[in-house]
């Protein structure tokens, strides 16, 4: 058999190889768009652990240059004269402000867009400058000890990794999004430890949806953020607690009362940062003379209660231990309910996430120490109705049962608290709703529609605002070899054929050549006119997502080209995106 | 000239099938370009089956398809084809030219021609037509008993072998 030298049929039978053996692997692991999705949302779930990690280390590193003292923030308070508890959190509001009025000379023209309204009423682009300057302000917020949460710029930096890494693959808005809120639920559940919370903070409070071409790449993201951070920390479950039961059926009644209080006093809590947002903003004082108007207050307050400090986690770890005294529980939710007024009124950067679990952690003690005194029967350990109190509060403000009872779940580990906190989460839940029908999230959002107008009208209603434009295509006459070294370049399954003109001409699709990838004579004969498919379904720019959903139901591939009158090929619309985008459209009625 | 053959393959369904019984067989086709063998060879097609609905069509089909690019597989073997609308199955016309026939300035000398139709939508039966022609035709036995069959019947025989084979 004489060998074949030429090396141009060489280079062409290696090509053919490396296509049978694409094809080969496609086949047997059959990734579709969906599995890269999950590929992706892995990846963005290890960055935003990362990127967690990384602002954790950094907060603690300006808290300790700040107050010279590496213990945590209440101890430090502890530890330092009165006058320096005093100024700390005023020196911190200060230097926030300063990077905040800095940062603004960086971020000119960029949106103060942050992962929430990135995700439901924007592109998907989560501006890095202006997200960063942000970050970096919260460090000194929180490293000075406001009462204010770390997870706020964590789930942020999450969300700007995710968002960066779409963009530079070039995911289209629905795909953007999702990979952005993939980016948040890394940065929930990087930051408590709670991956299956972090995929329903997401799921049930930006997206409102808990469907499964949503929810699985939150999950598998969440996955790899709590993953990583477990094996670059020792955490293995963030609030240690002692087991708790439910000592007998008549403490339902009381952790139902427990519901209903926690849903009456969070809509004040609300209420209250709103109202002091407002008074902060009508001393028309500039904004760093703001925050540190702020962090005074925090200090003022610190100085007899250094509970008020930080994010309140060490407190609801001494709660839950049972290491504090009801009494002076009492006056530390007055003062750190000030505390986290001032801080969030003030301006300062940061979530109230956490204070809101001291809150119901606080209340739900009290409580269920008054009810112990009453009718211990009815309330055996107050240290069980701190922890059902912690959830029916995160449910309460956050508008989230599922999520909350999820989180309380995972933060505790503990099982037995289960059939309490379903109860009074929803209880809460409802009084909340009742009472005020805004929650601690669709505030900021509603305040950024405003501010934006035409925003919410991003909905995607039309196929031309959902497509990828310069989809890869072949001139009628190219050789096999062009075709096969197109297919091995480009992920798809189809080849768009198109004229000088870049008029539509049809498809040539891999399923058809697949056969015949191991015969060069073939190759040397066939060009792409001779297997182009005429026939090949498309789809018009102006084309409704119902109308582009029908035509996907009788064709068998993942993308449409995208066609206009002239015949023109102006992009390709994935089937993947289409059904996000219409997932997204059941959440905004009258939008598809 | 040669008899004419009577139309078997209307009803066949598979490639191989209709290599070993094409439409018509055509031995020593007169041609002096591969042009002139293309119309030559479809011509004989179009009074031999009814399949080929608009011959006008086909033809123009078959000579713009060989104009983009080239039809051999071979030196000495072409295969002008065409997805066309004028036919209603895979048709296909064997012929064996007197003299050697330049099909383009690389294919200067083709001796045996298998011209192809194939309705538009029949994208994997086009593909596998020609694959098979292909592989058939690699054989340097097959190619040598197509030169050397001295009768048409003899001819269809040497197809039909190396089909089953």
């Amino acid at each position: 058999m004489k060998a074949v030298t030429d090396p141009a049929k060489l280079l062409l039978a290696r090509m053919l190889r490396l296509l049978r053996w694409r094809v080969w692997i496609q086949e047997r692991l059959q990734p579709t768009e969906w599995q890269v999705t999950l590929l992706w949302a892995g990846f963005v779930g290890w960055l935003g652990a990362l990127s967690s990690l990384m602002f954790s280390a950094l907060a603690e590193g300006v808290h300790h240059v700040l107050s010279g003292s590496s213990a945590g923030v209440v101890e430090s308070m502890r530890q330092l004269p009165w006058w320096a508890v005093l100024a700390l959190p005023a020196v911190g509001g200060g230097l926030a402000g300063l990077v905040l009025l800095l940062g603004k000379h960086l971020t000119r023209g960029q949106s103060s867009t942050d992962y929430m309204e990135a995700i439901l009423i924007g592109s998907g682009n989560v501006p890095v400058r202006a997200s960063l300057v942000k970050s970096a302000a919260a460090l000194f917020s929180i490293g000075s000890g406001g009462s204010i949460g770390r997870e706020g710029p964590m789930v942020q930096l999450a969300a700007v990794m995710a968002s960066l890494i779409g963009r530079w693959r070039q995911f289209t808005p629905p795909q953007l999004r999702l990979l952005v809120a993939c980016g948040a639920s890394a940065g929930i559940a990087s930051a408590y430890n709670a991956p299956i919370a972090g995929s329903f903070f997401v799921a049930e409070i930006i997206l409102g949806t808990i469907a499964m071409e949503t929810l699985g790449p939150l999950a598998v993201s969440a996955v790899v953020a709590a993953l990583t951070v477990r094996v670059m920390t020792s955490e293995q479950h963030l609030y240690k607690v002692p087991e708790f039961t439910l000592h007998s059926p008549l403490e339902m009644p009381a952790y139902i009362l427990l519901g209903l209080i926690v849903g009456t006093l969070a809509p004040w809590f609300l209420r209250s940062l709103r109202r002091a947002e407002n008074l902060f903003i009508a001393t028309r004082l500039p904004l760093i003379a703001r925050l540190m108007l702020g962090g005074l207050i925090v200090g003022a307050l610190a100085i007899k209660i250094p509970e008020v400090a930080g994010n309140g986690y060490s407190v609801v770890v001494n709660i839950l231990n049972g290491h504090v005294l009801w009494s002076t529980l009492l006056v530390i939710v007055v003062c750190k309910w000030l505390a986290t007024a001032s801080s969030f009124g003030s301006g300062a950067p940061g979530g109230v996430f956490t204070p809101s679990l001291f809150m119901g952690a606080s209340v739900g003690f009290v409580f269920g120490t008054a009810v112990n005194a009453i009718w211990p029967g009815a309330a055996a350990d107050p240290r069980a109705f701190a922890l059902v109190g912690m959830g029916a509060f995160l449910s309460a403000v956050s508008h989230a049962p599922v999520m909350a009872v999820i989180m309380l779940f995972e933060m505790t580990l503990s099982y037995d608290i289960i059939l309490p906190l379903m109860i009074a989460s929803v209880v809460a839940y409802y009084t909340a709703k009742g009472i005020e029908g805004r929650s601690l999230y669709s505030d900021a959002l509603r305040k950024k529609a405003a501010e934006t107008p035409g925003a919410t009208d991003f909905a995607i209603g039309r196929v031309a605002e959902l497509m990828k434009p310069k989809p890869p295509t072949l001139p009628r006459q190219a050789h096999f070899a062009e075709i096969a070294r197109l297919f091995l370049a480009m992920r798809v399954n189809n080849l768009y054929v198109t004229d000088a003109e870049d008029r539509f001409l049809g498809a040539v699709s891999l399923h058809d050549i697949k056969p015949y990838l191991g015969e060069p004579e073939l190759a040397e004969l066939v060009i792409a006119s001779d297997i182009l498919r005429e026939d090949f379904p498309v789809v018009g720019p102006d084309a409704t997502l119902s109308d582009a959903l029908g035509r996907f139901l009788n064709f068998e591939g993942e993308r449409l080209p995208v066609v206009d009158s002239g015949g023109k090929l102006l992009g390709s619309l994935s089937k993947g995106d289409l059904l996000l985008a219409l997932v997204e459209a059941r959440k905004k009625p009258g939008a598809a | 000239m040669p008899p004419a053959v009577p139309n078997v393959s209307s009803d066949l369904n598979t490639p191989a099938e209709l290599i070993a019984t094409p439409d018509i067989v055509a031995l020593d086709l007169e041609a002096t370009s591969g042009e002139d063998a293309i119309r030559a060879l479809h011509q004989r097609l179009r009074a031999a089956t009814p399949d080929v609905k608009d011959a006008g069509r086909f033809l123009e089909d078959l000579l713009a398809r060989a104009a983009i690019s080239s039809v051999c597989i071979a030196e000495d073997i072409a295969l002008p084809h065409a997805r066309t609308m004028a036919v209603e199955r895979i048709v296909l016309a064997v012929a064996r030219t007197a003299v050697p026939v330049a099909f383009d300035a690389e294919h200067p000398g083709v001796r045996l021609i298998f011209l192809i139709g194939t309705p538009k939508d029949a994208v994997a039966e086009y593909l596998r037509m020609v694959a098979a022609l292909s592989r058939l035709l690699k054989s340097p036995g097959t190619r040598a008993a197509l030169l050397a069959a001295p009768t048409e019947a003899q001819f269809r025989a040497v197809l039909a072998r190396a089909v089953k084979r």
